[in-house]
């Protein structure tokens, strides 16, 4: 992958999405290929299934949040976004004017503007599902309402942006289970076909005993806003949100946690502790690191290096690597003996002509909120909350290694305090100071 | 002929039917009885009918299992048995032996029914299954954030405290068990009618009054000459301890230690002072070179218990409160204010005595352990009036003015509250220690040493020899923030502290 383009990506992912709308009305829901796996592993379907009308909220209508609610609508039939918050009516509008162009208009007095407009979405009666899309700093407050609301959940990786935020998702997706209210999360890996079937090689043995790991995700530099007259810090912010620390948790988790939580869930397990390093040489806004390399410490000896890079012109790519007793994968697709020679692939499904192709027919994007629709009608509980919360916290855990330069346990992370931004969100000036951490101590001269 | 062979067995089986059909009848009969007098002596009037003790049942009325929205009552045996199927009739009959071997050889009114409600024995009759049988659901959509972090260290602990830990007071009502942060403690302060501008000026080395500045407290501070003294106890003493030896002798300069364990009007004065918002700034203090000291957040609960303020000692806070307390101290009077040594602490204790106590008595007989004091009552001659221990104490701590002082004129050195030392705690310390002048204990280690018993300790406990440390982990348990507070245990009730004063050696030349 060459360069990651948000807009771009949704562009495709949109109209990918809505022929598949059509598509799965046509095979109406009955094109489940396979059931869940005894070992909890998600469907992998063709379409959601017929049933109930869903009526989803959109919460957070930035790039992202209107992707996802196009991916929502393409899953099967009879769902629909109903409703829109977001901070900003400039968001609202694009995203209302998208749908409008679909033919799929979404009333106004449905769209709430402000840091409560979430509150007001969620309080609508009809709404059974609500994504959330938000820079990830608000998400726990977004999830703990929503499940308070009785919502069904669709909600972007990551899941917080510290440990303050991760209990309160470990916390109310336990709320969330004991109420029967579904959760899925952005971890679109999770729900890829080529990886679930890799996975259930390894699983099985393919690569004997796990030994160590690999995963990286080093790209070009990301996208950034000057800011703009008019603008005040916190709405500079916000709509510079990858750039800041406190709304994004820095690019570690915006981005680097999904092959943190491929790399988790080959091992099955979290890291027991973390060493990093990071620093910041090309940024241009904002304070976050612009690259981390953190060593994460899984016990008896294994470890998983994590690196991960937004700087332009230097050696980039994506995936991960997992290497055992006997072999090695990339966990998407191959698994290779310890001489390097293939010993298993994934075969990609032929294209309408009976042509090989090395693509899944169903973007990840969409199949994901296929499995929330799917457990939704057919009442096979799904709950993906908690372990993308501890995949985000391992991320955290490395952040925070690599910003202190200190060795980080998982106990310490789990327990700590740190809560990020300011007390109080609100629109306005902000007195806080942003300036990217420095590891360790300064020499005594 | 075969018939007949039939017919003549028959006959022969018919009295052996009949015994048979009539042990089955009886067998049903006697279950039925059974059954009845089982549910018969689990209803809460059964229970109640021996149950008098004062506000048994007025503190169930009151508490949230009976007075509650939901209209369900939870009755006597849902808490204090185990659930049926679970151990229920194993536990109906160990506490029903118990219960009647209490009621025909017992007076109720000699029984400490105060003591029942802390928590160590409240775990022995309150069945932590029986809380999960009804409360199946730990996450409610309403619980609290303060309530949803608990429960998530509770699911996710390998070694979960019980439900009671935090939940005391739900079965039985009780107004101080608060379970949540208490922001107005201590905040208010009655008006003083004398304010202190000055600490008090020492010229000799004499007992003195210290006034803490600003305020209208003072404490007496008792001058103890330096000397040598015989620390720890002999392999002879009754009830001892093996970390209390070698015997070794050791040397002390002179020091002043408080007439009294620090009280909550002292320590309350630090605390209006001080007080700070975020456990982040809190952790700023442990650096020395801050001039500025900051201190405890706001508690959780009552640290106090509800049993009152005032001259009672302070207790709850952490070793780590008690140490920026004397730091503060010293900053506010100019003079070198400390915990004890742990040696120290003893030489002061003893007075110059050299038997189990500092007053005269046998740890044998005074203790209430063992088969025979169970029958036999303990000597409490002489203790009593010197000690506040398990025996006398209604589970509670007692201002000073209940007890006799020691031979220094000190009081409460043994029992009432439990004193933090400055030393760390290590079993071999006393074969350990080189120095045997002014020692100061292990460089380091995990846990702090705690003297002289409290008001939960038996009679072997309050020995002047006797040694103790302080429980981190577990004087923490059900502080649901994460991470714990450095400045309050939420589950150590019986701990406070007396502070030392050092004098300068232009004082001691003068005298």
């Amino acid at each position: 992958m060459k360069k990651i383009d948000r807009r771009k990506f949704i562009g495709n992912a949109a109209v990918a999405g809505l022929g598949l709308a059509g598509a799965a009305a046509l095979i109406e829901g009955c094109g489940r290929k396979k059931t869940a796996e005894p070992a909890g592993l998600p469907p992998v379907l063709r379409g959601a299934p017929k049933g109930r009308k869903l009526k989803a909220g959109l919460v957070g209508a930035g790039g992202r949040g209107t992707g996802a609610a196009i991916n929502f609508i393409s899953a099967g039939p009879d769902l629909e976004i109903i409703g829109v918050a977001d901070v900003f009516q400039d968001k609202i509008d694009a995203c209302r004017e998208r749908f409008a162009s679909f033919g799929l208009p979404i009333p106004a007095e449905n769209c709430f503007t402000g840091f409560d407009g979430y509150k007001k979405l969620m309080a609508i009666e009809e709404i059974d599902v609500v994504i959330l899309a938000t820079p990830p700093r608000f998400r726990p407050d977004h999830f703990l309402e929503a499940v308070t609301q009785k919502k069904h959940v669709f909600m972007e990786k990551p899941v917080a942006v510290d440990p303050t935020g991760i209990r309160s998702i470990l916390a109310t997706a336990k709320k969330a289970e004991a109420i029967g209210i579904n959760v899925v999360t952005g971890t679109q890996r999770r729900h890829q076909e080529d990886y679930i079937e890799t996975y259930k090689q390894v699983a099985s043995g393919a690569i004997g005993r796990i030994t160590s790991a690999k995963a990286y995700w080093n790209q070009d530099h990301v996208w950034f806003r000057l800011r703009e007259p008019g603008w005040n810090d916190m709405e500079y912010m916000i709509r510079n949100w990858n750039n800041f620390i406190w709304l994004s948790g820095d690019h570690i988790l915006d981005t680097h946690v999904h092959n943190i939580d491929v790399v988790n869930w080959f091992m099955g397990k979290h890291p027991e502790r973390a060493i990093g390093y990071g620093g910041r040489h090309r940024r241009v806004t904002g304070d976050q690191y612009d690259f981390f390399s953190v060593d994460f410490d899984y016990g008896s000896g294994i470890s998983s290096h994590s690196m991960c890079r937004q700087i332009d012109g230097c050696a980039n790519g994506t995936g991960e690597i997992v290497v055992g007793t006997e072999g090695y994968t990339n966990c998407q697709n191959t698994i290779w003996d310890l001489d390097g020679k293939i010993i298993w692939k994934f075969e990609y499904p032929p294209d309408e002509n009976g042509n090989p192709t090395n693509s899944l027919r169903i973007p990840s994007y969409v199949q994901e909120h296929m499995h929330l629709v799917w457990a939704i009608r057919t009442g096979n509980y799904v709950n993906e909350a908690e372990q993308t919360a501890y995949s985000t916290l391992t991320a955290i855990m490395g952040r925070e290694a690599a910003y202190t330069g200190r060795l980080v346990t998982w106990d310490d992370i789990l327990k700590s305090d740190l809560k990020l931004g300011p007390e109080k969100i609100e629109m306005g000036p902000v007195d806080m100071k942003f300036e990217p951490p420095v590891p360790g101590l300064p020499v005594q001269v | 002929m075969r018939n007949r062979l039939i017919s003549s067995r028959l006959n022969k089986r018919r009295p052996l039917r009949w015994i048979f059909t009539g042990g089955i009848i009886t067998c049903a009969l006697f279950l039925i009885a059974a059954k009845k007098v089982i549910s018969w002596t689990s209803t809460d009037k059964y229970c109640m009918s021996c149950h008098i003790h004062p506000h048994a049942e007025q503190t169930w009325r009151l508490g949230t299992h009976y007075n509650n929205s939901s209209g369900v009552v939870t009755h006597c045996v849902e808490c204090h048995l185990a659930p049926k199927g679970k151990g229920y009739l194993y536990t109906k009959a160990k506490h029903g032996l118990k219960d009647l071997y209490g009621y025909l050889f017992k007076d109720s009114a000699d029984i400490n029914w105060e003591s029942k409600k802390l928590i160590e024995n409240a775990k022995k009759f309150v069945y932590e299954e029986s809380c999960l049988e009804c409360h199946q659901n730990l996450f409610p959509v309403t619980l609290s954030k303060e309530g949803s972090d608990a429960h998530l260290f509770y699911t996710l602990s390998s070694d979960p405290p019980r439900c009671i830990n935090c939940h005391l007071g739900v079965g039985h009502f009780d107004r101080s068990l608060i379970h949540a942060r208490d922001t107005s403690f201590g905040v208010t302060k009655s008006a003083e009618a004398v304010v202190f501008t000055e600490p008090a000026k020492v010229e000799k080395f004499e007992n003195f009054t210290e006034k803490i500045p600003g305020t209208g407290v003072s404490f007496r501070m008792i001058a103890v000459e330096g000397g040598t003294f015989r620390m720890g106890s002999p392999d002879n003493e009754p009830l001892r301890e093996p970390d209390e030896g070698p015997v070794r002798e050791v040397s002390l300069s002179p020091f002043w230690i408080g007439e009294v364990e620090v009280t909550w009007d002292e320590y309350l004065a630090f605390f209006r002072e001080t007080s700070s918002q975020g456990r982040t700034e809190g952790q700023v203090v442990t650096s020395r070179k801050v001039d500025a000291v900051s201190g405890p957040t706001p508690p959780w609960g009552a640290p106090d218990q509800g049993w009152g303020k005032g001259s009672r000692p302070a207790i709850t806070m952490t070793w780590h409160a008690a140490n920026v307390y004397c730091r503060w101290l010293s900053m506010k009077t100019g003079k070198k204010y400390r915990l004890p040594t742990e040696a120290e602490w003893e030489y002061a204790c003893r007075g110059g005595t050299q038997t189990p106590y500092f007053f005269e008595g046998d740890p044998k007989k005074f203790t209430s352990e063992g088969f025979f004091k169970k029958i036999f009552r303990p000597d409490t001659s002489n203790i009593a009036s010197y000690v506040v221990y398990k025996v006398n104490s209604s589970s509670r701590t007692a201002p000073p003015g209940q007890v006799k002082p020691n031979p220094l004129g000190i009081k409460n050195m043994s029992g009432n509250v439990a004193e933090f030392c400055s030393d760390y705690y290590s079993e071999s310390a006393y074969a350990a220690d080189s120095v045997r002048v002014d020692p100061r204990g292990p460089s380091e280690g995990q846990e702090r040493v705690i003297r002289g018993g409290s008001f939960k300790s038996d009679a072997r406990d309050v020995r002047s020899a006797a040694r103790d440390h302080t429980k981190t982990k577990a004087w923490l348990t059900t502080d649901p923030q994460m991470p714990k507070s450095i400045w309050w245990y939420s589950d150590c009730i019986d701990v406070g502290f007396r502070v030392v004063c050092e004098p300068d050696s232009q004082i001691l030349t003068k005298k």
